[in-house]
């Protein structure tokens, strides 16, 4: 057992001394602060240039609406709000093209000019589009299909200037016509409840950050700590290996106190991230006064499903990594077990969408995904019931001590073999030769 | 663990070790009495390794039993057992101090006790100002020279050095080879086996050569020589080894450039005549074969099959 601690201890001083561990405290809120950072950095790096964009308008008036339309825009829609005077926009300047036919030739001309740079895109507007019979199309035609503000806001006063004039043919007050199509704004609002006193507690609005980002977060977060991890000690395991320190130690400790000892270390290198993980996300929750948004049991679950996962992940990487003497092997079955990890993820939107369908509840029992997909679905309020997290506790600690029988049993051959690329099958016999 | 030390260090009956088919060692006895020097000898492959696993319990033996330090069949002796390992394994990214506290700690010894001996240590073997470097940067002689302070550190009952000396420049080697047998002087028994048969005759108490798995050789060196009997001639004659073709019964077993060695079953009288007759005889002496020659006569049959292959 003394050799186990030390064989911990010194794994894990390796690992928080390493290059790789700084990376990985910084890594996490890096990426998850970096869009917003990127974001606001590239708000004011957006390109103002105005984007000029040719009519050819059949219809006879819908052209000057849309210039009457754009000055409007141009006028006041293209500066910062608070600040009056600073440009976030681009203006769109509109060229009318004077066309009585439909002409192919029109449109040639005109897409060379796009590529000599002259225009931004173009519009065609047939002449029958106030005939909601006969077509509800306009043809917009550029090279730059990716900036989409000019297509959007086009496709609201089209539909703003010709539903208008359909009315008008049609002998409908326009006052009428703006009472009666009022959109209709859904309110989301989380449950009412009642407290000790009877009192009814008006259910308030639901928050994205609530509904959203925390499971989102904790997911995330539990990904990253066994990413960061259990492949790490495949590579310390196969370093042993390929450096023939491996017969040094086994010469020293049994090959189980070795294992016992590399799998705690790299969980209390693991508990070291989540802890300041954990603190990190507590203060901007306590800086955005959003804590009670976050159930203390959720901090407890997390710890809990942390340890389940990385001890399955950590001996499975472990397995792979003794058996192996090249890391050229060891991606080859690196693969199966990195989409073990990966899995989950493709499961996060249908689980976060509906954390209780019969899906979310099925896979989140499946262990190997247990740790990631019950956590999310804790997170997920109001969460599952407590016998069914308790169900993948049992279930997913069974498939622990599965997985670190079968590693210890395929560590303790494969940390002397020398040579030979092992494959699944042959692993699988070594776990259950005696 | 009884108060006086058990005659043998290392006690083999009949030990077996196969893997698959193909048997590693064969039926194997082995008495490696306590504070001598051992040198195991043997071809690439023979069974030397094996043998040496089998005795750090690294492996188990099919069977027969393996006693080590009085004690058999368990792992137990192993804080006790010294071990370099005949491919260097060390962490680069560690300290040399660092890495030789912990192989220390992995013996049982806790830093206060192996602080001072890891110091003492690398002052002997001039690697002082090495001890906060990473151990990437040592040459790859200092790497051996650490490697074996990490074998000795826990002050075992039994070093066993697989290969100590390869690699090795003279000056190193004598550092080291002293060493070795400034551990043997405080009572550690010493197994190590080697390639170098100049070595193994100067150093070793007791040879013991396997081959092919099995034992082929055992005893002190003498004891050996004496059983190969005076067959061995050292012979120098004017034209070298060419003026020695066509004497009957002259078989060359190794030509030094300056004298040969050659291997007369018969009466030396008669051959000297023979040689006389042909040639210019500088030297001539009738002698025992050297541990070179007996190694080869018997694996040499194994040497020609693998230049076939």
């Amino acid at each position: 057992m003394r050799k186990i601690w030390t064989v911990a201890k010194t794994e894990y001083l390796n690992a928080v001394r390493s290059k790789a561990f700084i990376i990985g405290i910084v890594m996490l809120p890096v990426m998850m602060s970096g869009s917003l950072i990127v974001g606001k950095l590239t708000k004011d790096k957006v390109d103002i240039r105005p984007r000029k964009l040719a009519v050819v308008d059949q219809s006879g008036w819908l052209a000057e609406k849309i210039e009457t339309r754009a000055a409007a825009r141009n006028e006041k829609d293209i500066f910062d709000p608070v600040n009056k005077t600073k440009q976030i926009r681009p203006a769109f300047v509109i060229e009318r093209v004077a066309a009585q036919s439909a002409d192919e030739k029109v449109e040639v001309a005109l897409s060379e000019r796009v590529r000599k740079k002259d225009l931004f895109a173009f519009l065609v507007i047939r002449s029958n589009i106030v005939d909601s019979a006969a077509t509800n199309t306009v043809s917009y035609f550029t090279e730059t299909a990716s900036f989409v503000e000019l297509p959007g806001w086009l496709d609201n006063v089209l539909t703003d200037e010709i539903t208008r004039k359909r009315f008008e043919g049609a002998g409908v007050d326009q006052a009428l016509v703006a009472r009666l199509t009022k959109r209709i704004n859904v309110r989301q609002l989380g449950l009412t409840e009642v407290d000790q006193s009877g009192q009814v507690i008006k259910a308030k609005e639901t928050n994205r950050m609530a509904t959203f980002m925390i499971p989102f977060a904790s997911m995330m977060m539990m990904f990253m700590l066994v990413m960061s991890s259990a492949p790490a000690l495949l590579n310390s395991v196969l370093e042993e290996k390929m450096q023939k320190i491996a017969e040094v130690l086994v010469s020293s400790v049994t090959p189980f106190e070795l294992m016992a000892g590399k799998l705690i270390g790299t969980l209390f290198v693991s508990l070291t991230l989540s802890v300041l993980y954990i603190g990190g996300a507590a203060l901007l929750l306590t800086q955005m006064a959003l804590t009670g948004y976050v159930d203390p049991s959720l901090i407890l679950w997390f710890l809990v499903f942390q340890l389940l996962g990385l001890l399955i992940f950590g001996a499975v990487f472990i397995a792979i990594g003794s058996a192996c003497s090249e890391i050229r092997d060891a991606q080859s079955l690196m693969t199966p077990a990195m989409m073990m990890i990966v899995l989950p993820m493709f499961c996060l939107v249908p689980v976060l969408e509906s954390p209780s369908s019969t899906f979310s509840r099925a896979i989140s029992l499946f262990p190997p995904a247990t740790p990631m997909l019950m956590t999310l679905r804790i997170a997920s309020k109001p969460g599952p019931p407590l016998w069914e997290i308790l169900l993948g506790v049992v279930l997913c600690s069974a498939f622990t001590i599965f997985c670190l029988w079968a590693a210890a049993k395929v560590f303790r051959i494969g940390i002397l073999s020398q040579g030979q690329a092992p494959t699944v099958g042959k692993m699988i016999k070594w776990v259950f030769s005696k | 663990m009884s108060a006086s030390p058990p005659s043998f260090a290392v006690n083999l009956v009949n030990v077996t070790k196969r893997f698959g088919t193909q048997v590693a060692v064969n039926d194997l006895s082995l008495q490696v009495p306590t504070g001598s020097i051992y040198g195991f000898i043997g071809p690439n492959g023979s069974g030397k390794t094996t043998t040496i696993r089998m005795i750090l319990h690294i492996f188990l033996a099919d069977s027969g039993t393996v006693e080590v330090l009085g004690r058999q069949g368990t792992r137990s002796a192993n804080d006790d057992i010294g071990y370099l390992p005949e491919e260097r394994g060390l962490y680069k990214k560690m300290t040399v101090r660092r890495m030789l506290l912990y192989y220390a700690a992995l013996k049982g010894v806790g830093e206060k006790a192996a602080g001072p001996e890891v110091d003492r240590w690398l002052e002997r073997m001039d690697l002082t100002p090495w001890a906060k470097k990473n151990v990437e940067a040592l040459s790859k002689g200092m790497a051996q020279k650490v490697q074996f302070i990490s074998s000795v550190l826990s002050k075992p009952k039994l070093l066993i050095l697989d290969e100590p000396f390869s690699g090795l420049d003279p000056v190193n080697l004598e550092v080291l080879r002293s060493a070795i047998l400034d551990v043997r002087q405080q009572g550690t028994t010493v197994i190590f086996s080697t390639h170098n048969m100049t070595t193994a005759e100067e150093m070793c108490d007791y040879i013991f050569m396997i081959y092919r798995g099995n034992k082929v050789l055992d005893g002190t060196l003498s004891s050996i020589r004496a059983t190969y009997g005076e067959d061995t001639i050292r012979l120098r004659v004017q034209g070298g080894r060419a003026a020695l073709r066509g004497v009957e019964g002259v078989e060359v077993t190794r030509d030094f450039g300056q004298h040969l060695d050659i291997r007369n079953p018969g009466d030396p009288q008669a051959l000297l005549q023979r040689i006389a007759a042909k040639a210019r005889v500088e030297l001539f002496e009738v002698t025992t074969p050297s541990l070179h020659d007996i190694f080869v006569r018997i694996a040499r049959p194994e040497v020609k099959e693998e230049a076939n292959a």
